[in-house]
């Protein structure tokens, strides 16, 4: 695996006495997109800012492209990008003019970046709209230019806080369809979103809630985290019993959903399917229908949001218990 | 060498941002040059410079042998007093004065040529009614002028019956001088030295002007400073490989670019237009203008850094605009404050401006040196600490 092009070790920010990020640590491997997910207000531009240099932190270690954030050289500066969450560009400038005075602040010349102009714009699909005020743009024209001001001299690393934050769902799947284009054209890509299902575009997901990590992982094992495996959902043709599988091996969980519908946790979707067959078989139940399901993002992260709560009263319990009992 | 003309472009990038920003919005553009030279045109046209004279009653008792007709009083002091008066009962008159009908209030003693005949000292009791410290002095002003006349009217009268007395007893002429060459044995011929005549339009032109200058480079600089951080465009340079040195080079040369054409423009309606003596050369002019706007950027400057709203940073340009129409000589003389308050004066850029301007272009050269020194330290100064500033607020947030 390659070494990290950002880390961040026990990362903590705090705005007077309120934590606003708490004890972070994540690291993201070049060529990836690292999806900071989370809900409004959970940490996510805080954490993007750090790693940009722009506020500082309190306390733990931030490495991007081998370099602390706050005392970055020109040269890493270079090599990163910021889009920022609120549209920050020059009203009174048109498309066209904003992205070529970003591209002055990376001290690109006047005719190389005429065709860097265009190559951004051309990415978001704004060329056609390079002489438009910026003022004269829709919302989701504003965060396109936006991305493109970010691309313009182009990073190895970017920074790119809710791209997608108040676009349609159409023009949402487009922006990450450019991020994804990105990606595989090697850049190393940070990205917060509070839509929990953009997730799946993402090569690893961290999930922040009040400024703490809850999880960090590949989509699919965040799924497999939640649910304790795969999740099989099956019809039947008459109403069956769900203890006829509980005993049955490689079979997590069963869950009767309706009375002749079971959703069944395995462990392997693929290798316990005939086996569940099988099984419904010898007890008398014909089996109407089998797919494994296929749980939203929006289940996932609920499901890890209950289970660091259930881990937390928990912790609260024994806590209090503890209190109750100083002696123990 | 690269990294030279990298810096060469973030500049250049600055002074084109704030130069195309400022075309896109023509009104702010027509009311910079066409606004400085309307309220030169409208003040030169309204404003004669004569003050209205004092609406006066005199009041000579019965039995005082001074003259009763108004004009003759009137011309004591003239174009100051209109005298629409001469009674022999103060009562009503102080009435009068007190009710506001008349501004001023002038009461004869009962027999002055008696008294001063018998070496005794009379009182002329003079009163007026204002509020306005200006009138106020202008009304002590024609006092004193009507009061010396008034002298020597009497010493004139007492004069010609002393000599009718003595020519009586001695049945001859006792002197050749006149009654009146005693009572007024100087007159004055005045000349006014100066280059130029003294006329309100040309006092006050290069005074708007420099007013002007200055306020036009504080308000734009302190707001685009301003918006640049409210929007949030300080983290994108924060992010960018951009130093506080090219971002702040790069706003005060397209100020200082836009200020010089802004000058030209109105520097030639001022001169060609209004008629206003440029006896000086266009050289030095642009010269003082460019320093005066360099002081004024950094007054921006640091209005911008310490704002923390586009509303707040509005309002200290005007208390700075208020501050310059009280203290910087425009409406009155810097030397007539007390000590202390010419510091507060001398730090404000437009105190240098108005006095350079107004020395080179009616007087044809800037005799206060000093002061042109002066502006270029206050740029200096505010330059460096807007520097320091802009590096803190650009390292971080925190």
């Amino acid at each position: 695996m390659a070494e990290p092009i950002i880390t961040m070790r026990g990362v903590t920010r705090a705005f007077d006495d309120r934590l606003a990020v708490d004890d972070l640590s994540l690291d993201v491997v070049p060529g990836t997109i690292l999806g900071v997910v989370g809900p409004s207000g959970s940490g996510k531009t805080t954490t993007i800012r750090m790693l940009t240099g722009t506020l500082g932190r309190t306390a733990g270690e931030i490495r991007v492209l081998g370099e602390d954030p706050m005392e970055f050289s020109r040269r890493t500066r270079g090599r990163i990008a910021y889009m920022p969450q609120l549209f920050s560009l020059y009203e009174d400038l048109s498309a066209q003019e904003n992205v070529g005075f970003v591209a002055a602040l990376y001290g690109i010349g006047p005719f190389k970046r005429r065709a860097l102009i265009r190559r951004a714009l051309d990415v978001v699909d704004l060329w056609d709209a390079r002489h438009r005020l910026a003022r004269d743009l829709s919302g989701g024209m504003q965060r396109r230019l936006e991305l493109a001001c970010a691309l313009v001299h182009s990073p190895d690393v970017l920074f790119i806080d809710e791209p997608t934050a108040g676009i349609d769902p159409l023009l949402r799947q487009s922006i990450w369809d450019e991020l994804r284009e990105l990606k595989e054209q090697g850049r190393t890509l940070l990205v917060t979103t509070q839509y929990v299902s953009e997730a799946e575009f993402c090569d690893r997901v961290a999930l922040i809630v009040d400024g703490e990590l809850v999880a960090i992982d590949e989509p699919e094992a965040l799924r497999q985290m939640v649910f304790g495996g795969d999740v099989l959902q099956v019809d039947t043709v008459r109403a069956v019993d769900p203890e006829l599988l509980s005993n049955e091996p490689g079979v997590e969980r069963v869950r009767q959903t309706a009375p002749r519908q079971l959703m069944i946790t395995v462990h392997d979707a693929g290798s316990m399917t005939p086996r569940i067959i099988d099984a419904l078989r010898t007890g008398g139940v014909e089996v109407a229908g089998l797919e494994e399901h296929q749980p939203t993002f929006d289940e996932v992260f609920t499901g890890l949001v209950e289970q660091r709560r259930a881990a937390r009263g928990h912790l609260d319990t024994d806590a209090s218990e503890r209190g109750a009992m100083p002696n123990a | 060498m690269r990294s030279i003309a990298q810096s060469i472009i973030r500049v250049a990038s600055f002074t084109g941002k704030e130069l195309r920003e400022l075309m896109r919005r023509p009104g702010v553009l027509l009311s910079l040059i066409v606004g400085p030279f309307l309220i030169m045109f409208i003040f030169g046209l309204g404003y004669s410079g004569a003050r209205d004279p004092f609406v006066t009653e005199i009041v000579i008792p019965r039995g005082n042998e001074l003259p009763r007709d108004p004009e003759y009083y009137a011309n004591l002091a003239p174009g100051r007093l209109d005298v629409r008066e001469v009674g022999e009962n103060s009562e009503p008159a102080e009435e009068r004065l007190r009710n506001g009908d008349i501004d001023l209030l002038i009461v004869a003693p009962e027999n002055a040529s008696t008294e001063l005949r018998a070496g005794r000292q009379t009182t002329i009791r003079v009163a007026w009614n204002q509020i306005d410290p200006v009138y106020d002095q202008l009304a002590g002003l024609a006092t004193s002028i009507l009061v010396s006349s008034l002298n020597a009217e009497i010493i004139e009268q007492a004069a010609a019956e002393g000599i009718s007395f003595a020519e009586g007893e001695i049945e001859g002429e006792v002197t050749n001088v006149p009654p009146e060459i005693i009572a007024r044995p100087t007159t004055a011929a005045t000349e006014n030295v100066a280059p130029t005549a003294p006329e309100v339009l040309s006092f006050f032109g290069p005074a708007v002007f420099a007013l002007v200058i200055q306020h036009l480079a504080i308000t734009l600089t302190a707001l685009s400073m301003v918006r640049e951080r409210l929007s949030g465009q300080m983290d994108r340079f924060r992010v960018a490989p951009v130093s506080s040195m090219e971002l702040l080079v790069g706003k005060y040369i397209a100020y200082a670019v836009l200020s010089l054409a802004v000058t030209g423009l109105v520097g030639v309606l001022l001169v060609g237009v209004l008629g206003v003596p440029l006896l000086g050369g266009w050289l030095v002019f642009a010269a003082i203008v460019l320093l005066l706007t360099f002081a004024s950027l950094g007054v921006g400057l640091l209005i911008s850094l310490i704002a923390d709203s586009e509303r707040q940073a509005v309002q200290l340009s005007m208390l700075i605009l208020l501050a310059s129409v009280f203290f910087s000589g425009f409406v009155l003389p810097v030397s007539d404050f007390a000590a202390w308050t010419q510091y507060i004066s001398y730090t404000l850029p437009v105190t240098h401006g108005i006095q350079t301007l107004q020395e080179h272009m009616l007087r044809g050269g800037v005799t206060s040196i000093w002061m042109l020194w002066t502006l270029l330290a206050i740029g200096v100064v505010l330059y460096i600490g807007s520097l320091l500033r802009l590096r803190r607020v650009l390292r971080t947030a925190d």
